[in-house]
């Protein structure tokens, strides 16, 4: 782009700091001359004060003066020695006092520099003294002698003698005047001739500071003009880009939107094609043909929201959005492709977060689906899990943040560095095995940013990835919300129930065990979702109580794997959560899923009761004929005493107070290889595990009636994916602490007393 | 510089009472419009020229009592003729004018060795321009420059302190001409 001239302005740096050297020396130079020009001058000054103060020549007149007043003293006094005229007494006194006062000022003048011969002019001052003293005998103020013609005479040799030393003195000091006029006459006349130089030397410098300075501004000006050239052709050329790249992404997204119109009709005819009775061969090619279309259109999705990002066409379409709805489509459409590997998926909304709010669905939904199905793509077991919470952005604003959590493969540094960049995925070796148009994560990171947030990763190689989209948090102003979902029809029967129990933990087991027993029904226990699974294949159960957190396939997972049996007399069986979350969130995802009821820990037998007379109606055994005591209500949601006691009361309203006391020892026995789990997965920095292992813990505390570590276990479960590491070592340590505690409370309540029962066979 | 100004009658400090305060204000007041007397000693200076007031003749003679009955101004200040600032006092210029009667353009000084100079008027009505008659509290003699010095109060401002206003403070003074 640069042309020859543009290299040449560009090259003359060296030169130019020549040329600022010369000028830096000129002005230097300019401001030296500048300073001895001020010297000759102030010199100068100097010089012109002395002529006018010195008064040199003063000092000449008033030799001339005295001398002159000798004269007339000497005329003065020849008179009055005449004796052919009177004596003029007064005027030979005021003449003579007017001398004195001349030769009086002649001696405190400072005269010494004046005279030529000092000696000789000291001697003739001396000799008007002489006189003068010898005068003022009859003259003076206080006359010792009168003063007659005797006495003048007397004194007329001496003051005549005086004549010729005063002519002298007057002469030289004259003299010595006109020398040193003369002399400074030379000095001002050579400050003068230096001052000219002077004055001429700095024209010169400065002419030649206005001429190196002018040429410096033309030059600039000339550069200035060339860069104007060259920033002018650079601006033409990038627009000249921009225009080719903006046409090549409409193109792009005009391709893609018109390829996808035939592509559809493909897949129309794909879909009808299969209900035209294939052989299994051409099933089989028709279901690789229907996956390469389908990852086809994917690809022409990400092209055009690409391209429409890249051209600033995309604009969000911002409406009120009910945030469970949003997570259980979320939810609905990732499920699958988790449950097509051994993977759990958990969706959370933490408490706060609102219901509802300002956003754009499509968009949002779109980012988490990237992120979901990212995560279930790398992660080949373990589970992934997304977190909605709210906080506090950089910025001081309200956020919701969802964070998708995977114990997958993880990346490294370098990775995540060029995980945003465009059509680079986790490592090319997988991305073949993987799929997908490597221009996701771009989009989900550009679409977050519309949105005022962001889109980011932490991950450790082996150590699963956690990926977090923020975004700002707007809550539109409240509505009407729509009416539940009215629950299934209730099953009209009032015999004892063959209840199928799918609870990982032991204590929650025995617990629902006794539950079950008191309110007369049969209950049988699975360890997971799987086995539930499995075990309604075998044989048939009239109620699923299903535990929502479980190792292997969780309550949401197996509840769809039931709704889906092929047998409909199974596949319709009632199922019950059971959860420790309270949240609506979690509620509706279990409906969703197609659960019946929902029962939250810690379960009392009233509630279970409740539900199922719900499900079986009002014939259902109750565990007494009378009706029961209103249920307290349970009192750990707010501060956490070791022991709820109403919980205790709930639970020995359903069992014995052995059977209890049993399987609270049950409990505090096994909570040392709880802390155990606990710190190894907080060691081996294993969220998910400390999770599961949490969440376990937390239930059976809870139906135990042991609030403090329900509500420890609680915020571990809570906080293990986000809290810094000495926080969840910390609420460890705690939960160790408590059982002790705990212990002695439940000995307090009188629990403890009885002997340890045998465990209680499933 | 300071420049202290008292009137003959009350010398010195002035503050004795209101009432010879007030007598002081009603003879300042009243002595312009009073007639020139004669001078009864020696005279030491004659004003002459235009003098509205004269006494003998056309010009105003003064003796020393005459000029010493006028308010008196003192002040030290430096001179070219004396190594150390010294203290002069006596009448202000302006008013031996004023006693004379005398007004003009320019005033002559005429010293006994009939040394000349002339002032502006102005001079006597811009500056506090003395007649002394005492240095250093003394009378002056010839000999000491005296009987009358006129001095300007060159510490009072830096322009009097030049050839100009040296020349233009006469000693010897005997004779003022008002022109």
């Amino acid at each position: 782009m640069a042309t020859a001239e543009d290299r040449r302005a560009l090259a003359r740096h060296p030169q130019d700091r020549l040329r600022y050297s010369w000028l830096a020396l000129t002005g230097f130079v300019l401001v030296l001359v500048l300073l001895a020009v001020a010297l000759v001058q102030a010199r100068q000054a100097t010089l012109l004060r002395q002529v006018v103060q010195a008064g040199d020549d003063y000092v000449v007149l008033m030799v001339y003066q005295a001398e002159t007043e000798q004269l007339r003293l000497r005329d003065q006094w020849q008179r009055a020695a005449d004796d052919r005229v009177p004596l003029d007494a007064d005027t030979l006194r005021l003449r003579y006092e007017i001398w004195v006062s001349r030769i009086e000022l002649l001696r405190s003048a400072d005269l010494q520099h004046l005279l030529s011969d000092p000696d000789g002019d000291q001697r003739t001052l001396q000799q008007a003294m002489d006189f003068i003293q010898r005068a003022d005998l009859a003259l003076g103020r206080t006359p010792e002698v009168p003063l007659d013609r005797g006495f003048v005479s007397a004194l007329l040799p001496q003051l005549e003698s005086l004549t010729a030393p005063m002519h002298e003195l007057s002469l030289g000091a004259s003299h010595k005047v006109s020398e040193q006029l003369e002399a400074r006459g030379i000095a001002v006349r050579q400050q003068n001739r230096l001052g000219l130089g002077l004055t001429a030397f700095l024209s010169v410098l400065t002419l030649a500071f206005a001429f190196i300075a002018l040429r410096q501004v033309a030059q600039l000006r000339e550069r200035r003009l060339v860069l104007e050239e060259l920033a002018t052709k650079l601006r033409l050329a990038q627009r000249e880009a921009e225009a080719a790249s903006d046409a090549k992404s409409a193109f792009l997204a005009n391709m893609s939107h018109e390829i996808r119109t035939p592509f559809h009709g493909l897949m129309g005819m794909l879909s009808l094609l299969r209900e035209t009775g294939l052989t299994p061969r051409q099933v089989d090619y028709l279901r690789t043909a229907t996956e390469s279309a389908d990852h086809l259109l994917a690809l022409l999705n990400d092209i055009l929201d690409m391209s429409q990002l890249e051209s600033g066409r995309v604009t969000l379409a911002v409406a009120p959005v009910d945030l469970r709805a949003l997570l259980r489509d979320v939810e609905a459409l990732m499920r699958p492709q988790a449950n097509a590997k051994p993977l759990a998926l958990h969706i959370d909304a933490a408490p706060g977060v609102p219901e509802r709010l300002l956003a754009d669905a499509t968009r949002v939904k779109q980012i988490l689906f990237n992120l979901l199905s990212n995560a279930i793509k790398f992660t080949d077991h373990g589970a992934v899990v997304l977190d909605v919470r709210t906080r506090e952005g950089e910025d001081g604003q309200a956020c919701i943040e969802f964070t998708v959590t995977d114990t997958g493969v993880g990346m490294d540094e370098a990775t995540q560095a060029q995980l945003f960049n465009r059509f680079v995925q986790g490592d090319s070796t997988r991305s073949r095995r993987h799929g997908g148009t490597g221009l996701g994560l771009e989009i989900s990171r550009n679409l977050a940013r519309l949105m005022g947030g962001d889109v980011s990763v932490r991950s450790r190689p082996g150590e699963g990835s956690c990926f977090t989209f923020h975004m700002h948090l707007q809550v539109p102003p409240p509505t009407v919300s729509e009416p539940a979902a009215p629950l299934p029809a209730v099953l009209p029967t009032s015999r004892p129930l063959q209840v199928l129990v799918a609870e990982d933990h032991p204590v929650n087991r025995q617990y629902m065990a006794a539950l079950l027993e008191n309110l007369g029904h049969q209950a049988h226990f699975t360890g997971n979702g799987q086995e539930a699974v499995e075990a309604l294949c075998r044989r048939r159960y009239d109620v699923v109580l299903m535990d929502l957190h479980m190792p292997v396939l969780d309550g949401v997972g197996a509840t769809r794997a039931i709704r889906a049996l092929p047998d409909a007399a199974r596949s319709t069986v009632p199922i019950v959560a059971l959860t420790a979350d309270a949240f609506a969130e979690t509620r509706d995802r279990c409906l969703v899923a197609g659960m019946n009821d929902f029962l939250t820990k810690p379960v009392s037998v009233q509630k279970l009761a409740a539900s199922l007379r719900r499900l079986f109606g009002s014939g259902t055994a109750t565990p007494n004929d009378t009706p029961l005591p209103p249920e307290p209500s349970p009192a750990w949601a707010g501060s956490h005493p070791v022991v709820d006691e109403s919980a205790v009361a709930m639970a020995l309203q359903a069992m014995s107070r052995e059977r209890l006391a049993a399987m609270v020892k049950a409990f505090l026995d096994q909570a040392p290889e709880t802390v155990q789990r606990l710190r190894a997965a907080v060691r081996d920095a294993q969220p998910l595990d400390l999770r599961t292992n949490a969440h376990a813990a937390k239930g059976a505390a809870l139906n135990l009636g042991m609030s403090a570590l329900a509500a420890t276990a609680e915020a571990l479960h809570e906080g293990a994916a986000h809290l810094p590491a000495h926080e969840i070592a910390r609420l460890v340590q705690r939960y160790e602490d408590l059982v002790p505690a705990t212990r002695q409370a439940m000995s307090a309540l009188d629990v403890l007393r009885a002997e340890p029962q045998p465990a209680v066979t499933e | 510089m300071r420049i202290r100004r008292s009137h003959p009658n009350h010398p010195g400090t002035g503050r004795r009472s209101l009432l010879c305060l007030g007598g002081g204000l009603l003879l300042a007041a009243a002595w312009p419009v009073r007639a020139l007397v004669a001078a009864s000693g020696p005279v030491v200076l004659t004003v002459g020229g235009r003098v509205r007031m004269p006494n003998q003749g056309d010009a105003a003679h003064f003796d020393m009592t005459m000029l010493a009955a006028l308010p008196q101004t003192s002040f030290s200040t430096r001179t070219p003729w004396y190594a150390q600032p010294r203290r002069f006092t006596g009448p202000l210029l302006r008013d031996v004018l004023v006693a004379a009667g005398a007004q003009g353009d320019v005033i002559r000084l005429t010293a006994l060795n009939d040394y000349r100079v002339d002032m502006p008027y102005q001079d006597a009505q811009r500056h506090d321009v003395i007649v002394a008659r005492l240095l250093d509290d003394k009378p002056m003699a010839v000999r000491d420059k005296g009987p009358l010095f006129v001095i300007y109060p060159f510490d009072s401002r830096p322009e009097l302190r030049g050839a100009v206003y040296y020349s233009r403070s006469a000693w010897q003074l005997r004779k003022i001409d008002v022109l």
